[in-house]
């Protein structure tokens, strides 16, 4: 690799990038601009929006208190609605934004000449008052069905919502006198005062799923509790008790929020999202260009042709849009926070009021900011490059990049939520790693601890990185992706072509198909084992086992049948070795202890599961199943119907390039990633290596089943030893290797020793094993046709 | 200088199944003489080319240019060569300057030795008036004059000339030829892949006939003239292509 040449190709890509008006807008001109724009948009807004006032109708104005006053009295000659008393709002101006109308704006004389949308307000607030009542009736009347009620209920809301009313307030008959009656009786301290009866309380109907209705709600309750307030002090004051009686506590809120933290946090939340999403759209635009913009304008060949090689000529593409990707969230940001700046400052309203000015975030965070933005950057230029390599034309590339958009955005959204943190888990997920870091970098509550998790995340995040921009590299090296033409695409002619055109084995393609289907058919039947009965084991466990045979082995033998030609190689049916037999007996029962002492020891990475799913867990391995049932769910059926799917039909897909480690890595990532709790994942991945180092190695699935078989045995019978058993150990020099906790066996360091020992010798002498010749050729010369026939049988029994 | 041993190029179709866009298809190419390969469109021409230059990586046989192997040593290969086909487009945002200096760059020239070799080639192929014009404002013959620079802008030992004058106007397609020619007189190993009879006729010492793949004859064209008994090279390519169709639908029957 030269880096003379990466250089000249860079240099190049950029000043053509700089030279293309459309990349350019994009980019510089289209960030520094639309924040501004966007700015003086909402100034624009502000100034002309005007909220619209609510209307409430207040039936029985006449039974509330003379004092305090809640409507104010109608001034002579006035029209137009009426207003609830100033005072009762947090804010004077609120008692603007409630349009009150009341019976008493009826003139009294001839109903001729009032105002036709009052009177048939007023009168759609009787019939609801009447609908009411008589719903409060029924209820109240023995025998009535609740179908009854529930009919009067719904007319009640037709009522309402078909009304202009958006608050109704009932004031009961006698409601102010009764409190005039209650006020005496306190005052003069006469008779019992707890005997007082209670009286008719007013109601107000409002509809929460409708937003004025809601708004108006809010203001009116809030007016009213006020006004409540102001009735009790009057009646307090009356009294001769003190204005504190009802609050004895009335704690203080002190709010130590600083002003840079009421910033802080608004950065917290808008950087990293905006970060994120300016990093994918700055490597949106040139890859595609640099990519299918290449092939469409037919210079892509000439590029090929030059001495630079296919990874050279990636990474000087890779460089050119990673550089924009950068240089884009940057002037976003800056812009952004530029922008955001001047308008809090210039408009100094609400929470920010006492803010003023929007405290820039802190050097050490835009640092970070910028350390963190280059994985990201780097991840989705890779990612961009590879798809749009993969595009015919401009056109294309927009279309398979919407997608990584979508996702992104998806990602996003998730990360912003104020609920989600960083975790040790979520610091190695690619994009919300960095997104999570950054976002407690840049929030107050940022510590010392938040610190650590930089290490992983930049750690992961470079691997992501490298990944996609090999992939990028392997896509721009293959000639069917370079020189891709339009044909026409059939469906019936390209299943024709697969039944038809059958290989010994299937292809990559059809492996990662293969993968799809199995995860859909997960995805599907999550209804199905959603309402397993935890009080039922025995059911739970034949639905587990229904559930792997139709999810996992049903779609690869399908497939294995239909699309392949010997579904014995595929799924390499051959009887290996007996020392390859050997080894897959030894090596589980090595790997056991290790695996369960390092998720041990792993534990606090990972997030805990949800309770529904440790219940679920537990009566799966319900104690009172039959041995050989639960061994038969969680051995025997997965260890075949896996190995099946994943080292059997996954793993020859991927193998079609005759590649050793991609096929043993990519499918055991596969195995891993359809277990659905992180600790499996994890724990299969690492399983799915070896097991895929066995099958490569042995050229058979034997040994893969049995290893598979004993390694999940192990566990299960490692959870049933008895307990007399157990208490043998106790005092014998078997001490040294087992210890008991909580009932069952934990292992002691000797006993990890030797398992170490043992496992890595074991898979030195597998890795030092001949492989002979791979797959093709020989394995169809021996075998008959009708082989395949017994092979399937052989399978399901 | 350009040795090729039954290469073979074979691609998966969704309608016909296994495709052979090359079929053991051998010939060899000296310094100082213009090979062409003669051939109806999608005869197989192009991915010749396109394996001899190491854009392409053959599923058989192999070839040997200018003492590197395409399939093992391809950085070598490109750099001893100069390719050229209407599938090699220049760049529009880049001036014919800039363009040139890009490739000689690539090609790891020295700075001076490049600038000289722009001046030379700019000279003979007249292009000083285009030289800070940007691609997209070039009409075809300036643009071909462009590639043609690029292509032997690193004084290649080996040229590789696809179709080189399709679409062209006979004045630039006239020039075009020219430079072949006097780049054969500068004593070039050249492969020539053309359609056209009477730029074989013109220009090239052995052709090389392709059909579906396969070569059906080679030699100088009096050796084909006389081999087969027929003087016009346009009735020699027709008649030996028929005869090969009829004798494929033959065994297939």
């Amino acid at each position: 690799m030269s880096w003379r040449r990466i250089k000249l190709i860079f240099q190049r890509e950029i000043r053509d990038q700089m030279r293309d008006r459309r990349t350019l807008f994009m980019i510089a001109i289209l960030p520094l601009l639309l924040y501004p724009a966007m700015g003086v948009g909402m100034v624009r807004m502000l100034v002309s929006f005007q909220e619209q006032p609510r209307t409430v109708v207040v039936l029985g104005e006449g039974d509330l208190p003379e004092h305090p006053k809640l409507i104010e009295p109608a001034e002579e000659g006035e029209q137009g609605p009426r207003r609830f008393v100033k005072d009762w709002f947090g804010l004077h101006s609120d008692a603007e934004k409630l349009d009150v109308y009341t019976e008493s704006m009826l003139p009294r004389a001839g109903d001729a000449d009032a105002d036709p949308k009052l009177k048939q307000l007023l009168a759609d607030a009787k019939r609801i008052r009447q609908k009411y009542e008589q719903r409060e009736k029924l209820k109240s009347t023995p025998g009535r069905t609740k179908a009854e009620i529930e009919l009067v209920n719904r007319q009640l809301g037709v009522l309402f919502s078909t009304s202009r009313i958006q608050v109704l307030l009932i004031v009961p008959d006698g409601f102010g006198g009764n409190i005039a009656e209650v006020n005496r009786l306190l005052r003069e301290r006469s008779g019992d005062s707890e005997a007082i009866p209670d009286y008719g309380r007013p109601i107000i109907m409002h509809n929460m799923t409708d937003k004025k209705s809601q708004i108006a709600y809010r203001r009116v309750s809030y007016a009213v509790s006020a006004w409540e307030q102001g009735i009790l002090s009057e009646r307090l004051s009356a009294a001769h008790l003190p204005a504190t009686m009802t609050t004895p506590v009335n704690a203080e809120a002190v709010d130590l929020a600083q002003v840079e933290d009421i910033s802080q946090s608004l950065w917290s939340v808008l950087f990293p999202a905006l970060l994120i999403i300016m990093s994918v759209t700055g490597a949106f635009y040139p890859a595609i260009d640099l990519a299918a913009g290449e092939k469409e304008r037919g210079t892509m060949e000439t590029l090929l042709i030059c001495p630079a090689s296919r990874t050279e000529i990636v990474i000087g593409k890779f460089l050119t849009i990673m550089t924009f990707s950068m240089s884009t969230a940057i002037l976003n940001l800056l812009s952004m926070g530029l922008t955001g700046n001047y308008m809090m400052s210039a408009m100094g309203g609400g929470i920010f009021g006492q803010a003023g000015n929007l405290a820039p975030p802190s050097l050490t965070a835009l640092m970070w900011v910028l350390v963190l933005l280059v994985p990201l950057a780097a991840l989705f230029s890779a990612l961009c490059l590879s798809l749009a390599t993969f595009a015919k034309s401009s056109k294309e590339g927009q279309y398979y990049l919407t997608p990584l958009l979508m996702v992104t955005l998806g990602l996003t959204v998730f990360c912003l939520s104020p609920m989600i943190e960083i975790t040790p888990f979520f610091s190695v997920l690619p994009v919300i790693g960095p997104a999570l870091l950054l976002k407690e970098l840049l929030s107050s509550q940022g510590t010392a601890e938040t610190l650590l998790y930089a290490i992983p995340v930049l750690v992961t995040s470079v691997i992501y990185s490298m990944l996609a921009l090999w992939w990028a590299i392997e896509l721009f090296s293959r000639e069917d992706v370079l020189f891709r033409e339009s044909e026409r695409f059939e469906l019936g002619l390209w299943l024709r072509h697969l039944l038809r055109e059958k290989e010994a084995t299937p292809s990559f393609t059809e492996g990662v198909v293969c993968l799809v289907m199995i995860f859909f058919l997960q995805f599907g039947s999550y209804k199905f084992l959603g309402t397993v009965d935890t009080n039922a084991p025995m059911q739970a466990a034949k639905l587990q086992m229904i559930y792997l045979v139709v999810t996992v082995a049903c779609p690869a033998l399908f497939m294995a049948v239909m699309l392949t030609k010997s579904v014995r190689q595929t799924l390499r049916l051959r009887w290996p070795s007996f020392k390859m037999l050997g080894l897959a007996i030894l090596l589980p029962l090595a790997l056991h202890p290790l695996s369960l002492e390092l998720l041990a020891s792993l534990d606090w990475f990972f997030p805990q599961l949800p309770p529904s799913v440790i219940k679920t867990l537990a009566a799966l391995t319900d104690e009172k199943l039959p041995l050989w049932f639960v061994l038969l769910v969680f051995a025997v059926t997965p260890a075949v119907c896996e190995e099946v799917a994943f080292r059997g039909f996954i793993m020859s897909g991927f193998s079609h390039s005759n590649r050793k480690w991609l096929p043993i890595m990519l499918s055991a990532l596969a195995f891993g990633l359809v277990h659905m709790i992180p600790q499996q994942v994890f724990n299969a991945t690492l399983i799915g290596l070896v097991l895929g180092l066995i099958v490569y190695h042995s050229r058979s699935l034997v040994p893969a089943i049995l290893f598979h078989l004993i390694y999940n045995c192990l566990p299960i019978l490692r959870g049933r030893i008895d307990a007399r058993w157990i208490k043998r150990i106790e005092d014998t020099p078997a001490e040294w290797f087992f210890a008991v906790e909580g009932g069952a066996i934990r292992y002691e360091w000797p006993t990890l020793l030797i398992a170490a020992v043992v496992a890595v010798a074991l898979l030195r002498w597998l890795l030092a094993q001949p492989v002979g010749k791979s797959s093709s050729a020989s394995a169809i010369a021996e075998l008959p046709i009708e082989a395949d026939v017994n092979v399937k049988t052989s399978v399901h029994a | 200088m350009i040795h090729a041993q039954d290469l073979t190029k074979s691609f998966p179709d969704l309608k016909r199944g296994n495709v052979y866009a090359l079929d053991h298809v051998s010939f060899d190419v000296q310094p100082g003489e213009i090979y062409g390969l003669l051939g109806p469109n999608g005869a197989g021409k192009t991915t010749c080319l396109r394996i001899i230059s190491t854009v392409l990586r053959p599923t058989g046989g192999s070839a040997v240019v200018a003492g590197y192997d395409v399939a093992t040593h391809p950085e070598e290969v490109r750099a001893r060569i100069g390719f050229m086909s209407g599938n090699t487009g220049i760049y529009d945002r880049m001036t014919a300057r800039e363009m040139v200096e890009y490739f000689g760059r690539l090609y790891g020239l020295q700075e001076d030795a490049l600038q000289q070799r722009i001046e030379e080639i700019f000279e003979t192929l007249q292009m000083h008036e285009i030289s800070d014009m940007l691609g997209s404002k070039m009409s075809t013959g300036m643009k071909q004059k462009v590639s043609i620079a690029r292509t032997i802008i690193h004084d290649p030992p080996v040229l590789v000339f696809d179709e080189p004058t399709t679409g062209l106007d006979v004045l630039v397609a006239r020039a075009v030829i020219k430079t072949i020619e006097s780049l054969r007189d500068q004593g070039k190993c050249i492969i020539f892949s053309t359609h056209i009879m009477r730029e074989v006729e013109k220009l090239c010492d052995r052709i090389a006939i392709i059909h579906k793949g396969k070569i059906l004859a080679t030699g100088t064209i009096d050796e084909l003239e006389s081999e087969y008994d027929e003087p016009d090279m346009e009735e020699l390519f027709f008649e030996l292509i028929s005869r090969n169709d009829a004798q494929v639908a033959a065994e297939l029957a």
